[in-house]
């Protein structure tokens, strides 16, 4: 009785404290959803008036498009390059600096520095180093004449090296964030843990991957799910570093700059737009259900 | 003490070297940008490695040229009000889902909890439309109110609010302490960490947003440092020294932010990892 | 157990897009636009010949009115937004001209709205509502056909017509690339159009003469082989890919030179283009001769690029540098102040060249197409603010505005009396650089071919040409790219027309 009436009581308290929050998510998140799912199956004018349903199977033409799938793999290059090897230098980095040692504030501080770094700052960071005429590394005659990639075409102007060049640029970007991650997580690993190994004279690189590793399994497991989100959202690297290019490879052309990149054919299109975009969405929700479940399961949340 | 930690010879002169070539290689692209800043336009491509020229011309230039002062102080204003209204809202839901009794608060909790996987890409076209009826193209409104309510923030604090035994709610309730006591009380004295760690937290993500700025930005004045980058990248690619230097003055005040709040940065960036 | 992580992640990576690629069942190519998606389009499409189009003129009385009179009327000052999208050096010419209107009178204060460029300029442009949009706009001369379909503009002709404005000395092309269905959309401000770029001193060393650049591909062939044989240089030109350059609206310039239709119904002029042009013999021979440039080590292709000066770079590299390159003339501003700047050592502003851009094969054939971007009246219903706007544009095309514009940028002045005054005067007579975009657009009547074609999704088939174009550059076959990059382009223009009439 009491109970039930509390449930009716405080319902303006409830309302007050919710709905700004429910009035922001629904109307820039929720609704904007259901809208482009609904404009998914639409095609519009160049202003994105007088749209016309087109009918569900856009959405079919989308995913069976060229445009899409090679955009498709693309991204899931770039996931496979800045995943792995930024969750590896991350916890390299992390397991280095992972001793009381003199200096080693120091040497933290530079590890995680490139978090302040934005997706503006890092690309043009990183153009400046790889282009081909006023680049740095362009003008290291010795380097060049190592790598003659460098000049002719360029790092980020050959179809070969340009995916790559952007990802590195990208990992480097992420490296801070993952070293703080990473190093969180070492912190949490309690020493009797790693002492008790050492007695039972478990070796340095076993005891790293029996005892370390998954004592940190759930912060992994939360950096690679956030750095696959990025990876597979990654837009702003590839708007200032490549274009999307170069073509006609466009080897540097994701999902994202698909939708909103300045060379794309579909970008005054709205109804192209938003059917990639909501597929990019469903893409992602299965992928972090995926790791979840699949990686979820070995992740050991400690006694 | 501990068996393994005591530095002796060769050992730690080994790992002192692998952090003095790993901080080496993190660093370069830093020092580039640094060296290339300071030099005067017709010594950049003249041994791109070496401090062979120095002045401070450049960067002066950034800032007048660039407006990056204008836009600092924008960006500034936009990642200041996201984060603290951020902070009330997630406060007020978290405390609701948490410590109030109403109807359907399963389902409401699950309309959060699933905007959390919405990726913005897939809102942006709409959001730009919403924005513009509602007249707040190139406004602090349209940058900041589309983010002022998370989803994360909201679960982050519920998590903690949870460890709160129901019965010492209870017992407060006894004593006359009313909800708002409560909470000034017993709720947020308890999730002070865990706030100093969203706040940051928000402050870094709303400072780098990159898409939506550039997408309801018409006006001049209302650019952010990182649309204002990329307005001097696009104009000036003849002048990288004067690029560099505009990415050196954007990233400087960040940079401090961060150091001086390393603590909550670490706290905040693992909080998502908090097991659920 | 061994970094599970790692696996695991490819794993679901891999089984999400192997979930995708499924799906679609390995059919052979499609592309994203899908033509069919829409009712059938109103003529074109391969079948029965249809009745020919013919222009349907719109009668100025159907849009929205200009009096420009009404300024007067308006009491206080006018304020007016222009977005525009000029960087760099541009804009601060802009910006210039800009302090001085509104410096030169107080009745409208107008207010300078950078967009990032072009691109950026008409994609908010089409964005907005029309609340926001601004007063005036600058857009792009590819964007002449999307603009007129926006319905959103008081033409500038219903202005010229009320001011009674005499346009008699005014580039006749420059006009009418802004001219169609017999509405004058826009005024022309900033008029470009390519030119050659090239290194003096490395003419002299090839034993060239520095004054007498190559007119067509012909004579760049020879050159380069001698500039690459003495090794003056390491490259006779240098190539790019860009939409807006190389890629894209050189292929339109090449057609107009040699007074081929790039795309049918007289270039889009007579009524709404359905198929383009380029994968017919013209294109074949002209990409070709491109690549047989690239091939022999004549030519350098840069590529697209983020910044689209590349090939203007890749003359300054300081270790394989190009002698020549093709680019807008609206660089020559920025190129001198670079120079000039000190960034490429030994290389003195006297020693860049500029020559027009070269024909194809061995044609003689002088003409451009008008490039650079036009003003258009924003329609807010408001008599006064048309007339304000109208009253800046008339001061941005005086023959003193037009002249001090062009000698700041390299853009051509849009009329012949800018020649008599100003600066310009003086510099086309001791800078003869600066005049070499004016004379190509003087010398050829206009035709259809002539003009350039206007098309509704010209940027994006640009972007088509531009890859077809970069496939040949780097040993594809020409006619295959160039007949795949025209099947996407049709389709692209025949889903414009469903979707926009």
């Amino acid at each position: 009785m009491a109970i039930k009436s509390r449930r009716l009581r405080e319902i303006p308290l409830a309302f007050a404290m919710l709905g700004p929050s429910l009035l922001v998510l629904i109307t820039f998140v929720l609704y904007p959803l259901g809208k482009a799912v609904w404009l998914g199956q639409q095609t519009c004018d160049v202003q994105g008036k007088n749209c016309k349903s087109v009918g569900w199977g856009q959405y079919t033409n989308v995913v069976k498009s060229d445009q899409f799938q090679h955009a498709l793999w693309v991204t899931v290059k770039f996931a496979m390059i800045t995943v792995p090897i930024g969750l590896a230098l991350g916890v390299g980095l992390a397991v280095l600096a992972d001793k009381q040692l003199r200096g080693m504030r120091f040497f933290r501080t530079i590890f995680s520095s490139t978090i302040a770094t934005s997706v503006a700052v890092a690309s043009l960071m990183w153009l400046f180093l790889l282009q081909p005429s006023v680049g740095v590394l362009a003008n290291l005659g010795w380097l060049h004449n190592i790598f003659p990639v460098i000049k002719e075409p360029g790092l980020l102007n050959d179809s070969g090296t340009a995916l790559w060049s952007v990802g590195i640029s990208s990992i480097w970007a992420n490296l801070g964030f993952t070293f703080i991650l990473v190093t969180a997580g070492l912190q949490g690993v309690p020493k009797e843990m790693h002492e008790s190994a050492y007695v039972d004279g478990a070796g340095g690189w076993m005891r790293f991957t029996n005892v370390t590793l998954p004592l940190i399994s759930p912060t992994l497991l939360f950096t690679t799910v956030v750095l696959t989100s990025r990876a597979f959202q990654a837009y702003g690297e590839m708007d200032l570093l490549t274009n999307g290019g170069p073509i006609p490879q466009d080897s540097t052309t994701t999902v994202t700059y698909l939708i909103y990149g300045s060379s794309s054919i579909i970008k005054n299109n709205d109804g192209l737009q938003a059917a990639v975009a909501v597929l990019l969405f469903v893409i992602l929700l299965a992928l972090s259900a995926l790791q979840f479940r699949g990686f979820g399961k070995r992740v050991h949340y400690g006694s | 003490m501990a068996l393994d930690t005591a530095p002796k010879g060769w050992r730690s002169f080994a790992r002192y070297s692998m952090l003095t070539i790993v901080a080496l290689f993190i660093l370069f692209p830093v020092y580039t940008t640094v060296i290339a800043a300071l030099k005067p336009g017709n010594k950049v491509l003249d041994n791109p490695l070496l401090p062979n020229a120095f002045t401070l011309d450049v960067l002066k230039n950034a800032w007048t040229e660039g407006r990056l002062g204008r836009y600092l102080m924008n960006t500034t204003i936009v990642a200041v009000i996201v984060t603290s209204v951020q902070l009330v809202t997630s406060i007020a839901s978290a405390y609701a889902f948490s410590f109030l009794k109403f109807p359907l608060k399963r389902l409401v909790f699950g309309i959060f909890l699933s905007t959390m996987l919405v990726p913005l890409e897939v809102t942006l076209v709409v959001n730009r439309r919403t924005i513009d009826s509602l007249g707040w193209l190139n406004s602090f409104q349209g940058l900041t109110v589309p983010f002022i309510a998370t989803a994360f923030g909201t679960f982050l604090l519920r998590q903690v609010f949870m460890q709160i035994p129901p019965d010492l709610r209870e017992a407060a309730q006894m004593d006359g302490l009313g909800h708002w006591g409560f909470m000034k009380e017993v709720a947020i004295p308890l999730v002070r960490p865990t706030l100093g760690a969203l706040g940051l937290f928000s402050f870094l993500s709303s400072w780098n947003q990159y898409l939506w700025p550039s997408l309801i930005t018409t006006e001049d004045d209302m650019n952010t440092v990182q649309t204002g980058l990329r307005h001097l990248a696009s104009s000036d690619l003849d002048k990288p020294n004067l690029i560099m230097a505009g990415t050196i003055i954007a990233a400087v005040p960040i940079l401090i932010v961060l150091v001086v709040f390393q603590k909550q940065l670490v706290r905040g960036l693992t909080a998502g990892a908090v097991k659920g | 157990m061994k970094t599970p992580n790692k696996s695991r992640l490819l794993l679901a990576g891999l089984t999400a897009s192997a979930l995708l690629f499924a799906s679609c069942g390995g059919g052979g190519s499609s592309s994203i636009i899908d033509p069919g998606t829409t009712k059938a389009p109103a003529s074109g499409d391969s079948g029965a010949p249809t009745e020919p189009p013919t222009t349907v003129a719109t009668p100025l009385a159907s849009l929205p009115a200009c009096d420009t009179t009404a300024l007067d009327s308006a009491t206080g000052t006018v304020n007016i937004t222009f977005w525009h999208g000029m960087n760099g050096d541009l804009e601060k010419a802009l910006t210039a001209l800009t302090d001085e209107y509104n410096a030169s009178q107080t009745k409208v204060k107008v207010s300078l709205e950078n967009q990032g460029g072009y691109e950026q300029t008409l994609d908010k442009y089409l964005q907005s509502s029309q609340d926001s949009r601004p007063d005036m706009v600058q857009a792009p001369e590819y964007a002449v056909q999307v603009m007129g379909d926006t319905n959103s503009n008081v033409p500038v002709g219903a202005c010229v017509e009320s001011a009674a404005y005499d346009t008699s000395d005014f580039l006749p092309k420059a006009l009418n690339q802004y001219f169609t269905e017999g509405v004058q959309w826009s005024m022309p401000f900033n008029v470009s159009d390519p030119v050659l770029y090239y290194n003096k001193k490395v003419f002299e060393a090839a034993g060239l003469d520095p004054n007498k650049p190559p007119t067509n591909m012909a004579e760049l062939r020879t050159m380069s082989q001698a500039i690459v044989d003495s090794g003056a240089a390491a490259f006779g030109l240098s190539l790019d890919t860009g939409a807006d350059s190389g890629g894209g609206w050189f292929l339109e310039q090449w057609f107009a030179k040699l007074g081929e239709l790039y795309s049918d119904n007289d270039n889009g002029r007579l009524a709404p283009s359905t198929k383009v042009n380029f994968d017919g013999q013209t294109g074949i021979d002209l990409l070709t001769e491109l690549q047989a440039l690239v091939n022999d080590g004549l030519a350098y292709n840069v590529g697209d690029n983020a910044s689209g000066q590349d090939a203007l770079l890749k003359l300054a590299d300081p270790k394989s540098a190009a002698a020549m390159t093709i680019a807008t003339s609206a660089a020559l501003g920025t190129v001198l102040t670079t120079v000039q700047g000190g960034l490429i050592p030994g290389i003195t502003t006297d020693d860049i060249g500029v020559g027009p851009m070269p024909a194809p094969g061995d044609a003689v054939a002088p003409g451009a197409i008008v490039g650079g971007a036009s003003l258009w009246i924003v329609n807010h219903d408001d008599p006064a603010k048309a007339a304000a706007v109208w009253d800046f544009i008339s001061f941005l095309i005086t023959a003193e505005s037009q002249s001090t514009w062009a000698a700041a940028t390299g853009y051509v002045p849009v009329r012949s009396s800018a020649l008599e005054v100003g600066p310009i005067a003086e510099k086309y007579k001791t800078d003869p650089r600066f005049k070499v975009a004016y004379d190509q657009l003087s010398q050829v009547a206009d035709t259809p071919a002539s003009l350039g074609a206007i098309l509704g999704p010209q940027r994006e088939i640009r972007t088509l040409s531009a890859r077809a174009i970069a496939t040949v550059l780097q040993g594809g076959d020409v006619a295959a790219a160039l007949t795949d990059a025209a099947t996407q382009a049709n389709a692209l223009l025949s889903a414009y027309i469903a979707a926009n009439q």
